[in-house]
């Protein structure tokens, strides 16, 4: 989300700063030339007098009006969205002092977790998903379900209790035993 | 200052260089998403016949409106010149904050009178990084100085090996890096916002 607000925010600017050169062109224009004939009155940039024409055509109930409208909400809610998703995504561990802050990301920390789990005996594959709150494993492996579920949980558990996380997440663990020879 | 107030500055200051600031453009765009979402309900809701059947068939360009307009013509051109001065005004600072780089703050000297050692913010940075990059568990280290010139904070990068302890390369860091940059660098106070991510490993063979 950060990366698209990066490219958004410099555009929606200038696009606002370009509607406001076009409204003082315009405005200024039509101003110090009241008096033109009738097939000379356009506008310098903006043909505006046709669109007026055609503003004046419709009312609010003509056929394009509420699906422009809908159209605008849409782009306005997603703009919102993306302003208020873009927050910084990390995780916090305590440093050895105040004026340190130690920071990293969900994806070092399922990378972390996931080289801990597939590391385990008996584990043949593993994805792994985290986030400040939580950490979701899900093995495959050969030995029985409840056993390979406690040491991949204990293993886990031992790698959060060597990082000093600010926030220690819950950890949850799915097993599938895997069938078949080995 | 109390030493209590100064202990959560200097948290806030190295909690702030841990990236750059977007809070100026999450507001713009808070601030249009907005407005175009309230304005396309309304006319939504407008265009539906929520506020009378009579309203939603009047014309889009209100035959009343362009009277008002023309009865006060030079009001009207002045307000529109205006508006639209100060929205020129505003994208184009806007746009310029938003793609301006990131300062780099270069660190002055004072410890010798009538001369001014300036220490170029690259510099600095670099060498930071590469005592860093030297402590034990950490595979390779990136560090640059920012915020403003006269209170810098240092923004460290490290890679840590797999095997790495955490706390003590945190703490090595600290003591052997940082503690020595603070006095080298004259500053008394050095936030520091260090972000820690996971050097590349060359997996081990699957079949031995």
């Amino acid at each position: 989300m950060r990366a698209v607000l990066r490219v958004l925010a410099p555009l929606i600017a200038l696009a606002l700063a370009a509607a406001g050169v076009l409204l003082v062109i315009e405005v200024v224009a039509a101003w110090l030339r009241p008096s033109l004939p009738e097939a000379v009155d356009d506008g310098v940039v903006v043909p505006w007098p046709a669109w007026q024409a055609e503003l004046a055509r419709l009312t609010w109930r003509s056929e394009p009006v509420p699906a422009v409208a809908i159209v605008v909400a849409v782009v306005g809610l997603l703009l919102v969205l993306v302003g208020l998703l873009a927050r910084r995504s990390h995780l916090g561990l305590d440093g050895p002092d105040p004026a340190i802050t130690v920071t990293t990301s969900p994806r070092v920390l399922a990378q972390l977790v996931g080289r801990r789990v597939r590391a385990t005996e008996d584990v043949t594959s593993a994805s792994v998903t985290a986030s400040g709150r939580r950490v979701s494993v899900t093995a495959q492996g050969w030995s029985d379900d409840q056993q390979l579920r406690a040491s991949i949980t204990a293993r886990v558990e031992e790698l959060l209790d060597q990082l000093p996380l600010h926030r220690r997440p819950v950890v949850s663990v799915t097993v599938h035993e895997r069938k078949g020879p080995r | 200052m109390s030493a209590a107030s100064a202990t959560s500055g200097l948290r806030k200051r190295a909690r702030a260089a841990v990236a750059r600031s977007a809070a100026g453009d999450r507001s713009l765009a808070v601030l249009v998403g907005g407005l175009l979402l309230v304005a396309g309900t309304l006319v939504a809701l407008l265009s539906y016949g929520v506020f009378g059947a009579g309203r939603s068939a009047r014309p889009l360009l209100d035959p009343l409106i362009i009277e008002a307009l023309r009865a006060q013509a030079l009001a009207a051109r002045l307000v529109a010149i205006g508006a639209g001065l100060a929205l020129a005004v505003l994208g184009v600072v806007w746009a310029a904050r938003s793609v301006r780089p990131e300062p780099r703050p270069d660190l002055h000297l004072t410890g010798l009178p009538d001369t001014r050692i300036v220490i170029d913010s690259t510099a600095a940075a670099d060498a930071i990084g590469h005592q860093a990059a030297a402590l034990p568990g950490v595979g390779r280290a990136r560090a640059r100085l920012v915020g403003p010139e006269q209170r810098p904070a240092l923004r460290i990068t490290l890679w840590l090996a797999d095997d790495a302890d955490v706390r003590a390369v945190l703490a090595a860091l600290e003591r052997e890096v940082l503690a020595q940059a603070r006095e080298s660098l004259e500053l008394d106070a050095l936030p520091v916002a260090v972000r820690l991510e996971l050097d590349a490993v060359t997996p081990p063979p699957r079949v031995a």
